[in-house]
């Protein structure tokens, strides 16, 4: 196994005093893709809020490159090497596509210039759009976007909250296709998706979650020949 | 047609734009109108004159001093009373917001009393061409307005910090994320509006009288500007204000000069009921 690029150990997080994820560890390595399954309200969203810094968590470890980053508000973690694309709300719908990589690589704005024609680059059909208020996109130019924005500052580790949620058939599939070149570019990611089969298939490992717990965790490919997995997340999609 | 009523309809537009734009800023990153603007605005129109008249300093320096002065306080008030309260409903902090307006004008009014007062400025005559009349500070006001809004649309379309202040407007929650620092972008904010309610002040000193209702009676025609260009947008406040104050001047010419202010509310019961995101904006206003 490659070196961890981020661990996360023993973590407890909630709203409140509800506690909502309890006793997670995972590790993803270096340019590996990592796919979190479960039914609703399993607390995978939660669980990436935390990982972000966006929720704070309350107990346990969430180490990014080895640095300790849990305590840690959201915009500290922003340029730690970690970049964060939530499931919801994930452009600023009142900024151009251009304004929105430049919000992306507001840490380092001097190198803004150069990781926006790079990001151009990575995703050419961004470029005539460059002007256009991100409101007026599509679903999955938006989506886009979001990537385009969460690479601006190069991470080593991408979290993705269900990024083919609400796309169309045939969006689903490209969406997929970009999560995998992103990953070719050595951006290990680690992604939350209801579309079980879809996203295992593109990952390499896999985790299940339930009631806020991790209940099954292993290489993606074994979790899709797995008799309970398929029953319970892929029964209906094969 | 009455050239006369183009000029008030200006006149009138450049007192109000500056301050729907900074209205509309606000709401942008506090999501409540905040009505307390008129006390602000007070506030502003007595700083400039106690520097300018009690003090003795040249009225340019006197606005810079208001200005100054009411972007600390509008600061203070968001760092003591509303922030406290972001949890409540728009409503609750709606209503503490004309609290506070209330609060500052009998402050106000415990130090000047409530006697109508002027800067320190010569008398001129008015301007007259094609059969209207300007006055020296009328044309002041509509030059400093223009290059107001031209430098708040360069600050907010090209500059960092600027476009920072669209995205937490936008989306905190995202922005955070991105690293800004919502908080201090929220507070330069405040500043920012701040100064241009000291500044909105000192105009309506120079245009109207310096009293502590100053700022309350341009409170309604401020709102009625942002909601006609949609609130949240502050470039529609600028042609919201130049439509209400053309809309007001119409009204003078068949209705007693009383009714102008009905204008205002007028408009905002129309847009509220029938279109609450204003001509040109996207954001609205929860009833
Ligand atoms: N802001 C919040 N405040 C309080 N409780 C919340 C909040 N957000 C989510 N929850 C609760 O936390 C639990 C887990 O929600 P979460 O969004 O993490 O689930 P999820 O696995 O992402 O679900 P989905 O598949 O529907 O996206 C749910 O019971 C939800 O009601
Ligand atoms: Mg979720």
């Amino acid at each position: 196994m490659t070196e961890a690029i981020l661990s996360v150990a023993g973590l407890r997080s909630g709203y409140g005093r509800t506690v909502i994820c309890d006793d997670i560890s995972l590790q993803v390595s270096a340019g590996q893709i990592t796919c979190i399954i479960g039914p609703n309200g399993a607390g995978k969203s939660t669980l990436l809020k935390t990982i972000a810094g966006v929720v704070s968590a309350i107990d346990g470890s969430i180490r990014v490159a080895g640095v300790e980053m849990a305590g840690l508000p959201a915009a500290r973690v922003a340029g730690s090497g970690m970049a964060y694309v939530p499931q919801e709300a994930n452009v600023f719908r009142a900024l151009t596509t251009h304004e929105n990589l430049a919000m992306g690589g507001w840490q380092d704005e001097g190198r803004t210039q150069a990781a926006r024609d790079r990001v151009y680059d990575m995703f050419p059909d961004l470029q005539p759009l460059a002007r256009v208020p991100a409101g007026n996109l599509s679903g999955g130019q938006r989506q886009m976007v979001a990537f385009g924005m969460a690479l601006m500052l190069e991470p080593q580790v991408l979290l993705l909250d269900e990024p083919s949620a609400g796309l169309s058939p045939l969006m689903v599939g490209e969406m997929f296709e970009t999560v995998r070149r992103v990953n070719a570019e050595g951006v290990a990611i680690l992604m939350v998706e209801q579309n079980a089969l879809q996203g295992l298939k593109t990952a390499h490992e896999g985790i299940v979650m339930a009631a806020g717990r991790i209940a099954m965790q292993g290489a993606a490919s074994e979790l899709l020949n797995s008799a309970d997995v398929s029953e319970l997340y892929l029964g209906s999609r094969i | 047609m009455n050239l006369q009523i183009f000029v008030n309809a200006l006149v009138n537009a450049a007192l109000i734009a500056p301050p729907a734009m900074a209205f509309s800023l606000l709401f942008g990153v506090l999501k409540f109108p905040n009505f307390a603007i008129g006390g602000y605005i007070t506030l502003g129109a007595f700083a400039a004159y106690t520097f300018n008249v009690p003090l003795g300093l040249p009225l340019p320096l006197a606005t810079l001093g208001a200005m100054l002065f009411t972007g600390f306080v509008v600061w203070l008030a968001h760092v003591w009373v509303f922030k406290p309260m972001q949890d409540q409903s728009a409503v609750t902090l709606l209503v503490v917001s004309i609290a506070l307006t209330l609060i500052l004008e009998s402050v106000v009014r415990l130090f000047f009393s409530a006697d109508v007062r002027g800067f320190d400025i010569p008398l001129e005559r008015p301007w007259k061409f094609w059969g209207a009349r300007i006055t020296r500070e009328q044309v002041e006001i509509i030059a400093c307005a223009v290059v107001l809004a031209t430098g708040l649309h360069v600050l907010l379309r090209h500059t960092r910090i600027g476009r920072a202040m669209r995205a937490v407007a936008d989306n905190p929650m995202l922005a955070a994320i991105r690293g800004v620092d919502a908080a201090k972008i929220t507070a330069l904010t405040t500043v920012l509006c701040g100064a241009i309610f000291g500044l909105t002040g000192v105009f309506a000193g120079l245009d109207l009288v310096i009293e502590p209702l100053v700022g309350w009676n341009l409170t309604i025609p401020i709102f009625a500007a942002a909601i006609l260009g949609g609130i949240g947008s502050p470039y529609g406040a600028i042609l919201g204000a130049l439509l209400l104050g053309l809309a007001e001047e119409l009204t003078i010419l068949v209705l007693p000069s009383t009714y102008k202010i009905a204008v205002g509310f007028v408009i905002i019961a129309i847009f509220l009921l029938l279109r609450p995101q204003g001509l040109f904006g996207t954001a609205e206003i929860k009833k």
